[in-house]
Order: C-alpha cells, then sequence, then structure tokens
C-alpha cells in the first residue's frame, strides 16, 4: 500500500518534469530513460577522456600535483561526487538491458525501480565516503572483490552470447559493458574513500606499479574505450545519412580511442 | 464529463507546390465521442476543404490515418476526443505528419516510399517448403504460432518507426523487423539465411536500443521490443549452423 501510493506519488511528480513528461506521454518513460543512459554515456566518455589526459602528467609528477590540486577544490569536490549520478545509472540502467536483451528478462518495472533505488543509494554512500575521509582499506583486496565479482558477470555474458547469432561487435559491447559495471562505479568510489591521498602523483604511481592493480587498470580502460566508442559510433549512425560522413565519424571516433588507448597503455609502461 | 469540448488543433500545413510549411488552427466543437479523423473531415465540410489527410478503414485496421498527436504517433481513427482531452490534459493539440517519409501534404505522407522499408525485408515466403505427403496443405501447429501470432497483428502504420529512438534513418523500422521475424519464425519459409543476413544487417536489429517506444504507441498492443530483443538475444539461431 505505502509502496503503491509512493511510486504514484513520485510518478506523478516526475510527470510534471518539463520536457520529459511530453515525451513520457508520447514515447513512454523508457524512451527518456533510453536519453538518459545516452547522455550519461556521452558524458563520461568525455570525462573519460579528460581523466586519462591528466594522469598522462605522471611522468612528470609535480606538474601532475598541481593540476590535481586544483581538481580538490570545492567546487570540483562537488562535481566528482555529482559523477556518481551518470556512472552508477548508465551502469545498472546498462545492467537492466543486458538482462532485458541478452537474458529475456522482461520484468523491466520492476528492474527500472532497482536501476533507480541503487542508483539513489550509491550517490549518497558516495557523498557519505567523501565526508568521513576514511583511509582504512586496502586497495588490492578491493580490487581483488570488484574484479573477481565483475569478470563472473563478464563470464556469463559471454557464455550468454558465445553461440548466439549476430553481431560480434554488438556483443563485444555488451560483454565490456558487463565487466565495466562494477568496475566503474568502484573506481569511483575507491578514488573517494581516500580523497586527496588517492590522487596524489605518489600514490597513484605506487597503485599502478602493482602489477595487479597495472592489469585491471588496463582492462578497464580498453574496455571503456570499446565501450564508448561502439556507443558512439552507434549513435552517429542513428541519425546521420550520409554514409561516407557516418565512416569518417566512425573513423575520427576509432583514431581518438585508439590514441586515448595509447596515452594510457604508454603510461601503464612506463610507470 | 463533458458532453462537448471546445477544442483547437494546431495542424501542421505543408504546400508541395510552394514547397510552404506552416501551422494552422482550426477551432471546433465537438462530441466527446468524435475521434480525429471526425475532427479532420469536419474541418473539410465546415471550415477547409484544401486540408489534407489519409484514411481508409477507419477503424484501426489499415494504418493509413497514422498521426502525431502532441507528438505521439497513432491512429486518428482511434482517438476519442473525450480520451485525448483526459490523456494529455489540455483541449489543445499539436498534428503533424509521421515524419517517415516525405510529406506529400498536410498529414499525408508518401506512403509507398515508406513501404520501401518493407519491401526490403521481404515480407513473403521466398522459398515455400512442401506440404508434408500425407497433406494438400501446410498447417502450422499452434506451439509454433504461439511464438510469433502476436507479430503478426501488425498493420504497418509505422507509428512505431516514428517513435523510435534510433529514428528512422537508418534503422529499417521496428515493423520492418516484425515483418522479418514473422517469416524467420515461419515452419514454411526455407530460405533462412538471407532473412537473417538482413536482419542482422547494419540497418537491422542492432540499430534498436531498446527504448520500447515501439511498444508503447504500437496501437495493436504488440511488445515489438520483446520480438526486436529475441532476435537481439540470437534466437532465431542461423538454421545452416544447427
Amino acid at each position: 500500500m505505502v509502496k503503491k501510493r509512493l511510486e504514484r506519488f513520485i510518478s506523478h511528480r516526475l510527470d510534471q518534469v518539463p520536457i520529459a513528461s511530453v515525451y513520457v506521454k508520447s514515447r513512454g518513460w523508457y524512451f527518456v530513460i533510453a536519453w538518459a543512459h545516452r547522455l550519461c554515456g556521452i558524458l563520461m566518455v568525455l570525462f573519460a577522456s579528460v581523466h586519462i589526459y591528466t594522469l598522462s602528467f605522471l611522468s612528470t609528477p609535480a606538474l601532475y600535483d598541481a593540476k590535481i590540486k586544483f581538481f580538490g577544490l570545492a567546487p570540483f569536490a562537488f562535481l566528482s561526487w555529482m559523477l556518481a549520478i551518470p556512472v552508477i545509472f548508465h551502469a545498472l540502467n546498462g545492467g537492466r538491458l543486458i538482462l532485458y536483451e541478452m537474458f529475456g528478462s522482461r520484468n523491466d518495472n520492476s528492474m527500472t525501480r532497482w536501476v533507480f533505488s541503487l542508483s539513489i543509494a550509491f550517490v549518497f554512500l558516495q557523498g557519505l565516503l567523501m565526508m568521513l575521509w576514511s583511509r582504512s582499506v586496502s586497495m588490492l583486496f578491493f580490487w581483488l572483490v570488484a574484479a573477481t565479482i565483475n569478470s563472473s558477470l563478464a563470464c556469463i555474458v559471454i557464455s550468454k552470447s558465445w553461440k548466439a547469432t549476430g553481431s560480434i561487435f554488438w556483443k563485444f559491447h555488451r560483454i565490456t559493458g558487463s565487466f565495466l559495471l562494477i568496475m566503474v562505479p568502484a573506481h569511483l568510489m575507491l578514488m573517494h574513500l581516500q580523497p586527496g591521498i588517492s590522487q596524489e602523483a605518489a600514490m597513484v604511481i605506487a597503485r599502478i606499479q602493482n602489477p595487479f592493480i597495472k592489469w585491471i587498470d588496463l582492462g578497464m580502460l580498453f574496455a571503456m574505450l570499446y565501450h564508448g566508442g561502439y556507443g558512439l559510433i552507434s549513435i552517429t549512425g542513428d541519425y546521420i545519412e550520409s554514409k561516407v560522413l557516418q565512416n569518417g565519424l566512425a573513423a575520427l571516433i576509432f583514431l581518438t580511442m585508439a590514441a586515448f588507448g595509447w596515452i594510457g597503455t604508454r603510461l601503464a609502461i612506463m610507470i | 464529463m463533458a458532453s462537448h469540448y471546445h477544442i483547437t488543433l494546431k495542424i501542421r500545413r505543408y504546400d508541395p507546390e510552394n514547397r510552404r510549411s506552416w501551422i494552422q488552427n482550426y477551432h471546433l466543437e465537438a462530441g466527446r465521442i468524435l475521434r480525429f479523423v471526425d475532427l479532420f473531415r469536419k474541418i473539410n465540410n465546415e471550415q477547409d476543404p484544401t486540408f489534407s489527410w489519409n484514411s481508409s478503414c477507419e477503424h484501426g485496421q489499415c494504418g493509413t490515418c497514422s498521426v502525431k498527436i502532441n507528438g505521439k504517433p497513432l491512429l486518428a481513427c482511434e482517438l476519442l476526443v473525450e480520451n485525448a482531452v483526459q490523456y494529455f490534459n489540455t483541449p489543445v493539440f499539436n498534428v503533424e505528419p509521421l515524419e517517415v517519409a516525405p510529406v506529400v501534404r498536410d498529414l499525408v505522407f508518401d506512403l509507398t516510399k515508406a513501404y520501401k522499408r518493407i519491401d526490403q525485408v521481404k515480407p513473403y515466403v521466398i522459398s515455400p517448403a512442401n506440404p508434408p505427403s500425407d497433406q494438400d496443405e501446410y498447417s502450422i501447429s499452434p506451439n509454433e504460432m504461439k511464438q510469433y501470432i502476436n507479430a503478426t497483428r501488425c498493420i504497418n502504420c509505422f507509428c512505431c518507426s516514428s517513435a523510435c529512438i534510433s529514428s528512422h534513418r537508418n534503422f529499417l523500422g521496428p515493423n520492418a523487423m516484425l515483418a522479418s521475424m514473422i517469416r524467420v519464425l515461419d515452419p514454411r519459409e526455407k530460405e533462412k539465411a538471407q532473412r537473417l543476413k538482413i536482419l542482422y544487417g547494419h540497418r537491422g536489429v542492432y540499430r534498436c536500443h531498446s527504448s520500447r517506444a515501439c511498444s508503447f504507441v504500437c496501437p495493436k498492443e504488440i511488445d515489438v521490443a520483446h520480438f526486436v530483443a529475441l532476435a537481439k538475444a540470437g534466437r532465431f539461431n542461423d538454421p545452416n549452423n544447427e
């Protein structure tokens, strides 16, 4: 009873959100969620590009520390908390899409409720962690747990898609998505478990020097570049009719992702 | 519940001779159970005989009267004034043609061009299997039919295509995908490989992003997204690989 009332209250309020409400009436909530998924994805690709670019300064730690101090300012700390919203929403909604498309789960309303509830919980937890300033986490243990859970998820998706008919590129997009599902939110959370300290050059270098974490980072980097690149190419393919322009943009996206892949790999090898 | 409504239709007009497009307002007194096709006819009879629109059966079976009302693609013959006022919570309606093909005039779009997408998936049995030797005709069992019976209810009104997040530029469209899948699942069809090539081609199911707008707007209440998701999950395996 309370659950139904709460749902009715939330859905009534959401129906009044400008612009979104027009699309809710004309295309349904899932259309709005699909657009939100896209926009969050684009935002994350942009952020990841800035992130990799900033990390490339690690070769000169003093320069890196000077730049990272800038991100420690209060407005940036707030923005970095806000980043949890697109990250967790895109991850969980991506999980919902994988369940819907690949595992035949049609209980979409319930899955969507979970997406929103867990997203809200994650964002608040993130904020709490930022305020608590905890330093007692073992990075190796943290990544071992996250990577084990996530690799298991990716293996399930691989086994499901392996023999199915269809595009290998699309399957790989889903496989990389399932690999990033926990890894990216975990990465974000880890950074905020030790704000400031964990982002200092010496700490980042020490972390990347660990062979296990180095492989984790490289795995995340390439999964993210493929996943983001495929997503962007897919969006351009939806709206651009000219084959020449479509191929040109696909090549540009591929080259950009390859360049970021090169920067990231070089960094991991050098450190 | 009002017995009459004062409604305003803001209709997107298009004059092909001068290639001019504009919004024209029509104010109408309408009974609550009038359909939108009735309103269009009322405009023709009482206000403006030049206003063009499309319809044929006018009972939700042919799909020719599809338009966008306040952004929602639907069949004008199925929408009652009373329901529209309640659903959109306004007596003012923006009426536009679907953008799935070039507009011929006002609300009439080029159905021949729209149907070209359906033609691409070959909506017929390409290579029919012979009936069993002891029968004159090929009978499909209820179990086989159950898998795709809902998909066969599609009337190609193009509402799903118009609503789709993937737009209609490079995607053949949810209705074209349904037409393809019906024949993939049809046990009478022997030519599966060619069909799967189109279904999984660059204008096929992978253009779908599961926004489920197709299922939301479908006037025949077909869960289109469910069928497209089945295809993406690889449920229609290539018989050559089996």
